[in-house]
């Protein structure tokens, strides 16, 4: 059996509810996952559901009630279990005083990229996500969509394993989606891992090798996407609102 | 080290690229100027009013660079969302604060660098008298000092909400620890018990920031200060700044990222 | 209908701003007697002005002791007046202000101990010309309460010293067209005609009038100024002994001797001026009045 890049075991996440006579609100319950090398795996569910809340402890910004998760088979309360990945939040607006040439040298450093490799890495990332003509102006001078290939070239700095993005191409114009959707293909292809949510489910299921649905932080479904089109005869959008079960209203 | 090396380097950038200290130098440089060349009865040799005034705006100056750019710092990350980014690195919290407060105190003792660089030359320019070593020490002490705020002000920018709140709060705690710091145990004995105990806990649980305002001695042309005292005081800071930060590694630790 | 050019609605805005202004401006001055005022503090702080005037006066007094100053803490012993900035060594305001400004008791910690050493413990006076570093306060407390008139004598009592003679008879004028009834504004004026000028007339003119002011002002009074009517009396007698005005001078001992908290010294001088009389009869005419 292959290593996994991403292991949940029976991962629980509990929160104090923000009205306190409600008690204890589970996020996640006992959730059990597996990410493969090389995949690209496609984290679903509707708002709420608990994907976000898995990445940040994934990520190690949340601690899990029980249960354990593994990146690259270290715990993630390690932060070398960090080393060989790369993040990609939703809606984040980087340092805006520093230039993208800056940004990518100040994450280089974090991971203690030599300067000539940070050159070298700087350079190949700037040339992937078309930001190398406006690598001397100041981020706050960046549209959405460059604010989010910076984000994305922000997330390579280290040539990661493994690359997590949590919602890449919300907010983002056509043309932005299908530039951040050409990035991730180019990744695959370059055996990345990648695991991702996202509520495109279009993008999702011309992307994803595998998907994983949850609701109301349980698991409802996990497979190969052609398997899960083939089972259900519908496309991935359909099998969604079945899955958490959302009946739509047909008007007569 | 690397780390908190970087992160201290963005906060030292953000300093420069801001419009803040540049405002508060220009107007520190402008209002000294305009009062230098005001004429006191004619005589050019009156030069302490003007030492006064210009190590008063240094130390207001200061001040505000310290509480403004140090109250900003988590904050911001959380607002702006770049604290994921960075934590999703091999990035501790902890390390995140010592970064922090590295680039805020290296922010601020270049920025007090070039304000008293510029007091030598108008003290130096009316009295030409140099005492490199006095001006020394007072840098140094004042710079020890705002190690201190800033420490204090980066617990309060993950205890309180709003930077604005906690600029507002520390403003007032150490311009008042300034003040009347070393007036409270005199206090103490005149109050009833148990308050007078109270208040004499809070006299030796403060920072005594007060003795790091050598403006006197530097102003009166008074006595240098033993090379001995300034290097306890220095140790005396270094243990407030350690833990300060490690409570504020503390809080931060549990602290929910998302505003 | 073609709408008309911005640029001509802007100039079309400025003259009606223009036209406005004009017109209100005599009304405007009326509102307020602020406006008027030749001085840029009196316009940017109004009455308000008086409350820095005290603190900068206060500033003048620290930077005489050089830093070395009482805090509020200490106020109940912190120098009250501004006597002591213009006494000499061994004048009796001199001893009572040493009393005063032994405000320093032994450290109650260690705290307090080591905190001494970053600020000045020392009670001196500035010396050797320094004392004009005071000046600069003293002319902004002027500024700021024009009618506070210890800052006129403190600050020409040091310029005097500092030789800068001219400067103090311009700011004691300055200070009496403030405070034209003052009479130690009056006093100083004449100790600078007296001492500096060497001019015995008008000295005397100015310390008469000074005398008739304290009792315009003060006689009768439970807590009268005793000691500034002392002063100028003692001054003025010993003018007109130089003067060979005997009769004069002993009167107006006389009168300071019972303000006096010394009366024996100057009953000393009154039983020498009268024996000259006796020695000495007076001439026919006085030399003045």
């Amino acid at each position: 059996m292959m290593d996994a890049i991403v292991e949940l075991k029976n991962l629980r996440v509990e929160f104090k509810a923000q009205n306190s006579g409600q008690g204890r609100k589970v996020a996640v319950k006992d959730l059990n996952l597996r990410v493969e090398a090389g995949e690209v795996f496609g984290f679903l569910g509707p708002n709420g559901a608990g994907k976000t809340t898995t990445m940040n402890v994934l990520l190690g910004f949340v601690n899990a009630t029980s249960g354990s998760a593994f990146l690259f088979g270290v715990n993630v309360c390690e932060p070398i279990a960090r080393q060989r990945i790369g993040y990609l939040p939703e809606m984040t607006y980087y340092y805006k005083f520093l230039t993208a040439e800056e940004l990518l040298r100040f994450y280089a450093r974090i991971f203690g990229l030599s300067r000539l490799e940070a050159d070298r890495r700087i350079d190949q990332l700037l040339k992937l996500v078309e930001l190398e003509s406006v690598r001397k102006r100041p981020i706050k001078t960046y549209s959405k969509g460059m604010q989010q290939r910076v984000g994305l070239a922000q997330a390579l700095i280290n040539n990661p394993d493994l690359l997590i993005l949590d919602e890449p191409t919300s907010g983002l114009d056509p043309i932005g989606r299908m530039k951040v959707r050409e990035i991730i293909q180019r990744l695959k292809s370059e055996g990345k891992t990648i695991f991702f949510s996202s509520h495109e489910l279009g993008e999702v299921e011309t992307v994803c090798d595998r998907v994983a649905i949850i609701n109301q932080g349980e698991l409802k479904a996990e497979g190969r996407v052609v398997d899960l089109v083939e089972k259900h005869q519908a496309n991935l959008e359909k099998i969604f609102l079945k899955i958490i079960g959302y009946e739509p209203q047909v008007s007569a | 080290m690397n780390t908190v090396l970087a992160l201290s380097g963005v906060v030292i950038k953000e300093m420069c690229r801001r419009k803040d200290f540049y405002v508060l130098f220009v107007l520190t440089a402008v209002i000294t100027l305009v009062m230098g060349s005001v004429n006191f009865f004619g005589d050019a040799k009156i030069v302490r009013y003007l030492k006064d005034i210009c190590l008063l705006l240094i130390w207001i100056s200061a001040l505000v660079i310290a509480i403004t750019t140090t109250a900003r710092q988590i904050p911001a990350e959380r607002e702006s969302r770049t604290i994921f980014p960075l934590l999703a690195k091999p990035v501790s919290r902890g390390q995140v604060i010592l970064g922090k407060f590295l680039g805020c105190w290296l922010a601020c003792g270049m920025a007090l660098l070039v304000f008293y660089v510029f007091f030598g030359v108008i003290s130096g320019s009316r009295e030409h008298e140099w005492p490199f070593l006095q001006y020394f020490q007072a840098f140094w002490l004042q710079w020890t000092m705002l190690g201190v705020v800033v420490g204090m002000v980066l617990l309060g920018s993950v205890v309180f909400t709003a930077p604005s709140s906690n600029a507002t709060i520390l403003f007032i705690v150490v311009v008042g620890i300034i003040a009347l710091g070393r007036h409270l145990n005199q206090v103490a004995l005149q109050q009833p018990e148990p308050l007078g105990t109270l208040v004499y806990a809070v006299y030796f649980l403060i920072p005594h920031l007060e003795w790091y305002d050598v403006r006197d001695l530097v102003i009166y042309n008074q006595h240098q200060l033993g090379w001995l005292d300034c290097g306890l005081a220095t140790v005396y800071a270094a243990a407030y700044v350690a833990m300060l930060l490690f409570a504020t590694g503390m809080v931060f630790r549990r602290k929910s990222l998302n505003l | 209908m073609r709408k008309p050019a911005p640029y001509f609605i802007l100039v079309l805005l400025a003259a009606v701003c223009f036209s406005v202004a004009t017109y209100l401006e005599p009304r405007v001055a009326d509102w307020n007697k602020r406006g008027q005022s030749g001085s840029v503090l009196k316009l940017l702080l109004g009455d308000g002005r008086r409350l820095f005037a005290n603190h900068f006066f206060v500033k003048a007094d620290v930077s005489f002791h050089s830093g070395y100053y009482p805090s509020i803490f200490d106020q109940r012993k912190a120098p009250k007046g501004s006597r002591h900035m213009t006494a000499k060594e061994g004048e009796p305001e001199e001893e009572e202000h040493e009393r005063q400004m032994n405000f320093l008791d032994q450290p109650k910690d260690w705290i307090e101990r080591f905190g001494r050493h970053f600020m000045v413990t020392e009670h001196t006076h500035l010396q050797g010309g320094d004392e004009r570093e005071i000046l600069p306060w003293l002319r902004v407390s002027a500024d700021l309460d024009p009618q506070r008139v210890d800052t006129y004598t403190v600050a020409a009592y040091w310029l005097r010293d500092l030789g800068k003679v001219k400067e103090a008879e311009d700011f004691l004028h300055e200070g009496l067209r403030n405070n034209p009834n003052s009479y130690e504004i009056l006093f100083e004026l004449g100790r600078l005609y007296y001492q500096n000028y060497h001019d015995i007339v008008r000295a005397r003119n100015v310390w008469e009038l000074a005398l008739r002011k304290w009792f315009g002002q003060e006689s009768g009074k439970k807590e009268a100024d005793l000691l500034q009517f002392e002063q100028i009396a003692v001054n003025l007698g010993r003018l007109e002994e130089q003067a060979g005005n005997y009769e004069r001078s002993v009167a107006l001992l006389e009168l300071a001797r019972k303000a006096s908290p010394n009366p024996a010294a100057l009953q000393l001088q009154i039983d020498d001026l009268k024996q000259k009389i006796v020695v000495r009869p007076p001439p026919a005419s006085s030399t003045s009045r």
